[in-house]
């Protein structure tokens, strides 16, 4: 497919050619980056290093109706899957390829119907990554600040312009919609691009080697570096909510009046009540086994079942842990442990 | 000032005891000015222990955080002290902690640590950046110096990279110790809740509007009521499923019910320690809110919470006289 | 405001003082609109704040929580309690963005019939005065 250039000036005009479709950008909602629909004659602003709460959102949201009841009848409506169409605009690599690696599990025994019907929906539009987060660590998991895994279209600053490299077929149609404003891209631009990328990748600073983690992890069951590094854990879910690849979810049914629904809200392992059996025993007793499950999770059981590691490496989780866990630091505990 | 060869001495000193368990304080963190809550154990461990203006973390939240698991048959349960460093505001929530019963004092030994006030660390990233190597930050002078990637420091006026909550301290001091590390400081501090009472003048349509706005953005991570040292509930409401005081589903009508109900819970005890705010990863201004409760508190019953470990909870109190002027 | 509007009001009254208040307004024939669905507690000591908030979430455009008047206690302090409690809920209701006008509080002893049907007056005027509420509504809101 052939890559294209849009200039910067010409964003808004691109965007404006999408109306059919429902847009997301990142945006301020209270004082967190997140990605949002774009409020009428909006900009969108792409001058980010990444948005606090991740994408994952557009697909799998953190509340979601899964179907409608009324007391005292007999029939539900399920949640029809008349959902818009979505372009994503400014997706960060790692958070695109971790769409790709929840896949895995929304299509893996049957179908999840409202988080494919979502997925299929969303065009994801990608920005490659110039400045890396401190904390960012792709490289090692097997992503890039240019991977283009889970990417329709790919967006590379050149300065004053876009490389626009389109890589899937909605990405094409994508392109076709914003035809009038494109150009075509010369060899310089995509080797400007490719000279970009690779400078990107060198700037991050944050590395680990996961070579033999996901096969000999469950070994370290009772190693005492679960408690030394569970010690100081708060048991909140910043570290599972914000996470791009983390997909637990909860089953709720809330009924208010004679009308109720049941709705499937995000969960998280660092939870206590996560576990927690209907005879009040917590086989994950403590923040040492939940601590523990956690990265057994990403680094293990993941792997085991989808041959993928269930982390994208976008520091999320280190940046925003109160208390300064870091994720990097109990893989390189497990290293030494190894 | 600062003294960390007393304050390693003492931990030494402490961490030897046989009635001890273990002792809470402040270590460097992985990156950056990061500081992580550091568990001592054996007396060699002692070394990485530091306090610095980048010691923002709570640690009276452990007291009440850790998991008290049953014993196992034929075993004594272990009844030794957690020690305990605190700054000003960490031992207000011992205190307040002793005040409710949900601690006992022989359970803690408190190591206080005269403070001059943490920074935040997000108007320090917007000056310095977010560095990758380990740095650390000293007070010197009314001044607050910054170690730079290169070697060299960078020092700014306190004001400008205190934590909020630290500009208006006005427990600088631990109120409650049974050491104390060094000289206790000079009180700069005093609070005249200007903020709050700009927001309460507003029309309840304009408060409305402010709170929905941040409100929407809260992702029900749990993370202000986790890190709380005043939230120790064992049966916490957020959790109950019957009755379902609060729907689990993330809209802005259940979350503003949400931070309605943890504020309201901290009536009376919230002891400003701002450790909710610090930790919201989207930013939303929980202590305009605690401070507003903690104004009218104050005013109202000229009563502040973790002072004095024999007054008795405000919510469990009543004055015959206490003011009444909106009832019919 | 719409005239036509009638507000749902949710009154916690005390089994001693208020709900006996109401009954004796009744008894009475005092008449007092009809806008309250009362819920009877045993003490407004007993009245937890999240049920005013669960009240508005599930309907109610304005919350009254009626009780005896200081010092009359049956249990001797459990209005004392309730006053502080709700001082500080309304508070903290009226900085979030709740009118004050969705929330009263009142003494009202099982011998003044006359003083609830005013009480009940101003309740609901308050509430007809700031309309429905249904930005607070559970299921207003995507469902």
């Amino acid at each position: 497919m052939e890559s294209l250039k849009l200039s910067k000036e010409k964003l808004g005009d691109f965007v404006s050619k999408l109306t059919d479709k429902e847009l997301l950008v990142p945006q301020k909602e209270g004082e967190a980056l997140k990605f949002a629909p774009l409020a009428g004659e909006d900009m969108p602003e792409l001058d980010y290093e990444n948005t606090s709460v991740p994408p994952k959102n557009a697909v799998f949201p953190h509340t979601e109706t899964m179907l409608q009841f009324e007391l005292g009848k007999m029939d539900m409506q399920v949640a029809a899957g008349d959902e818009k169409e979505k372009v994503l605009l400014g997706v960060r690599p790692c958070d695109a390829r971790a769409m790709v690696i929840i896949d895995n599990l929304f299509t893996w025994d049957v179908d999840d119907p409202y988080y494919v019907d979502k997925r299929e929906k969303s065009t994801v539009v990608g920005l490659a990554c110039h400045e890396p987060c401190s904390n960012c660590f792709c490289t090692s998991v097997g992503g890039g600040p240019a991977s283009t895994e889970g990417l329709d279209v790919l967006l590379t600053d050149l300065g004053d312009s876009y490389l626009v490299q389109p890589l899937s077929e909605k990405g094409e149609v994508l392109c076709q919609a914003g035809a009038d404003v494109l150009e075509k891209a010369s060899d310089a631009d995509i080797q400007g691009a490719e000279k970009a990328h690779e400078e990107a990748a060198n700037k991050i600073s944050r590395h680990i080697d996961t070579a033999g983690i996901p096969e000999n992890l469950p070994s370290l069951w009772e190693h005492e570096l679960w408690e030394e590094v569970s010690r100081s854990c708060l048991g909140c879910g910043i570290c599972t909510f914000l996470c791009p690849p983390c997909h637990c979810f909860d089953m709720q049914d809330e009924v208010e009046g004679f009308e109720g629904r049941r709705c499937r809200t995000w969960d998280s392992c660092m939870f206590s009540e996560y576990t927690m059996h209907a005879s009040g025993h917590n086989p994950r007793h403590s923040r040492r086994e939940r601590t523990r499950n956690r990265i057994n999770h990403k680094y293990s059981y993941y792997v085991d079942k989808f041959d993928v590691i269930a982390c994208v490496g976008c520091g999320r989780c280190i940046n925003l842990c109160p208390v300064n866990i870091d994720i990097l630091d109990i893989l390189s505990k497990v290293r030494e442990a190894l | 000032m600062v003294d960390l060869d007393k304050l390693r001495t003492v931990a030494k000193e402490t961490v030897s005891r046989d009635d001890v368990k273990y002792l809470i304080g402040w270590s460097q963190g992985t990156f950056g000015y990061r500081v992580s809550p550091h568990f001592v154990k054996t007396p060699q461990e002692v070394d990485s222990l530091t306090f610095s203006p980048l010691c923002s973390n709570n640690l009276a939240t452990y007291l009440t955080l850790t998991e008290k698991l049953p014993v196992p048959r034929g075993e004594e349960p272990d009844t030794r002290k957690v020690a305990l460093m605190v700054k000003g505001c960490d031992s207000r929530a011992v205190v307040q902690q002793l005040i409710e019963q949900g601690i006992t004092r022989e359970q803690v030994y408190i190591i206080g640590c005269p403070c001059q006030g943490v920074v935040d660390l997000q108007k320090v990233d917007e000056k310095l950046g977010e560095g990758v190597e380990p740095a650390q930050a000293s007070w010197e002078n009314g001044q607050i110096s910054f170690q730079l990637p290169d070697g060299k420091t960078e020092a700014f006026p306190r004001e400008d990279v205190l934590a909020d909550k630290c500009i208006t301290c006005r427990y600088p001091n631990p109120v409650l110790s049974d050491i104390l590390l060094w000289d206790e400081v000079e009180v700069w501090g005093s609070d005249d809740y200007e903020d709050v009472k700009e927001l309460d003048s507003k029309s309840p349509e304009e408060k409305w509007a402010f709170w929905q706005d941040k409100f929407s953005s809260c992702i029900r991570c749990y993370s202000c009521r986790n890190v709380c040292p005043m939230c120790y509930c064992e049966d916490c409401i957020l959790d109950r499923l019957n009755p379902t005081w609060m729907f689990r589903s993330n809209n802005v009508v259940e979350n503003t019910a949400f931070q309605v109900a943890r504020a309201f819970h901290l009536a009376g005890r919230c002891i400003e320690c701002g450790e909710c705010e610090r930790v919201c990863p989207v930013d939303i201004p929980l202590m305009k809110i605690n401070r507003k409760l903690y104004k009218e508190v104050r005013e109202k019953y000229e009563f502040e919470p973790g002072l004095d470990p024999e007054s008795k909870p405000l919510q469990a109190s009543y004055r015959p006289d206490d003011e009444e002027d909106f009832i019919l | 405001m719409n005239d036509k509007f009638e507000p749902n009001i949710v009154a916690f009254l005390c089994n001693w003082c208020s709900y006996a208040g109401a009954d004796l307004a009744g008894t009475s024939r005092i008449q007092y609109p009809a806008n309250l669905n009362i819920i009877r507690v045993m003490c407004t000591g007993r009245v937890n704040p999240l049920f005013v908030l669960n009240a508005f979430q599930q309907g109610a455009d304005g919350v009254l929580v009626s009780g005896c008047h200081p010092g009359d206690c049956h249990y001797m302090e459990g209005n004392y309690y309730a006053r502080r409690r709700f001082t500080l809920m309304r508070e903290l209701l009226e900085y979030v963005g709740v009118d004050p006008r969705r929330f009263h509080m009142s003494w009202v002893s099982a011998s003044e019939g006359a003083k609830w049907k005013e009480v009940v007056e101003e309740v609901v005027e308050n509430a007809k005065a700031v309309g429905p509420f249904d930005q607070f509504r559970r299921n207003k809101i995507n469902w």
